[in-house]
């Protein structure tokens, strides 16, 4: 009889009931195949006495600390984010903010009145400043033209259109965002950075928890920019010229 | 203990914490034996725990929850061999010997009990796993084959090897 049978019968395991007691039979009247058997299982049951390996203590500590950390992240979970992100909060917030903004420095440049800009004494840096860079006219015609359109769009507006100002704000913000990736794409960096100036400045101006005196600066500040960026803007667009220096 | 762990559907974070107190070295042990390195024993471990803990719901009050656990962690130990060895691992019918020697195997033999150590040594992958699931987690034959992907035919063979070889390693050390 081969071992394999015997280390099969060993493990109680891939033998028909027959098949046992087959070997159980065979086993009886051979004392040499008992001895055999036998044999085997000194070996195999001696590797049963082998300690267990312990688990280093660090190991153990990290495992204590897994359960705990997945207990604390799930309850987090179920309890929810301390404070949620309103969408709407967001629209309508920075759409007010952006339309006084924008509204400001329209009302400006129609009147053709001057806001005093911040004092570069107080470390104000005017970002449209730039050491001049060369962008297609067509950029510069769009870029007006989405100005433009925005302002003509807001005057339009009824003061109780709120959800149509709140798209038109958030459009203007994704086309500024659009013309800022043009901007970098024709390695206009300084026009780019400007645009990229207004969007934290409109952020800002939406949070709940500004002051009145920081938002009057805020949109003084927009509105000086505003001011700036339309007017080269117009002012180079007239002079049917292939660059804009801003 | 095992009363209060049947009697909730739902296993409690101090259970996790009492089975971990409890059968913490058993689980990586048994990790051991089958990846034959401290590293990925251990993940094997973390990740039983953290899969455990996410599926909880799902543990039956009729099994003790360091049972469960375990099981959960030798599937990971599987998967992490099979993850590191996918080519070593699926030669399930060939007798490759595992003739390379790592740190970390070295580290495992002092980690597992030194005559085991050597003995395990001169199996295959497919040898050893097939025996540590037979012998020290008696799992049954058509179990490893499922869990292997292959036959009980194969697993068999792969038994039968290990076990040869075992007992030959094993009256050298004697001898």
């Amino acid at each position: 009889m081969k071992d394999e049978l015997l280390t099969l019968y060993y493990y109680d395991d891939g033998l028909t009931l027959d098949e046992r007691g087959e070997i159980e039979r065979a086993m009886k009247s051979d004392a040499e195949l008992r001895e055999r058997y036998d044999t085997l299982c000194r070996v195999l049951d001696g590797l049963n006495k082998t300690d267990t390996a312990p688990a280093p203590t660090h190991l153990v500590a990290q495992w204590h600390d897994t359960i705990d950390r997945a207990a604390e992240h799930e309850a987090a979970a179920a309890s929810g984010p301390p404070r949620l992100f309103h969408l709407g909060s967001f629209f309508w917030g920075t759409a007010v903010a952006a339309s006084l903004a924008v509204a400001v420095a329209i009302g400006v440049l129609l009147s053709g009145e001057q806001i005093e800009g911040p004092d570069p004494d107080d470390g104000y840096v005017d970002v449209t400043n730039g050491t001049g860079r060369e962008e297609p006219a067509a950029f510069s015609r769009g870029l007006l033209v989405h100005f433009q359109q925005s302002r003509d769009q807001l005057i339009d507006l009824s003061p109780d259109s709120n959800g149509a100002r709140a798209d038109l704000i958030m459009t203007i913000i994704q086309q500024n965002r659009l013309f800022e990736r043009m901007a970098k794409q024709n390695d206009a960096r300084d026009l780019a950075r400007v645009l990229r100036a207004f969007e934290p400045i409109l952020l800002r101006l939406s949070s709940e928890d500004i002051s009145a005196e920081d938002a009057a600066a805020l949109q003084a500040q927009l509105a000086f920019e505003l001011n700036i960026v339309l007017t080269k803007l117009a002012r180079r667009a007239s002079d049917d010229t292939q660059s804009i220096d801003i | 203990m095992e009363a209060a762990i049947q009697q909730h559907a739902v296993p409690t974070k101090a259970e996790f914490h009492m089975a971990i107190a409890r059968r913490a070295d058993r689980w990586y042990s048994a990790c051991l034996k089958i990846t034959r390195s401290p590293d990925l024993a251990a993940d094997a471990v973390q990740d039983a725990l953290l899969s455990a803990w996410s599926k909880r719901s799902q543990f039956g009050s009729s099994a003790r929850l360091e049972t469960w656990i375990h099981r959960i962690a030798i599937n990971s130990a599987l998967q992490l061999l099979r993850k590191c060895k996918p080519d070593r691992f699926a030669a399930l019918e060939t007798e490759i010997p595992d003739e390379s020697i790592s740190p970390h195997d070295s580290l495992a033999d002092t980690q597992l009990e030194s005559r085991l150590a050597v003995a395990l040594k001169e199996l295959t992958d497919i040898e050893r796993v097939c025996f540590v699931l037979k012998h020290f987690e008696q799992w049954r034959l058509k179990e490893i084959a499922d869990e292997l992907g292959t036959n009980v035919g194969v697993i068999k063979q792969a038994l039968f090897r290990a076990v040869r070889k075992l007992r030959v390693n094993m009256a050298d050390m004697r001898s």
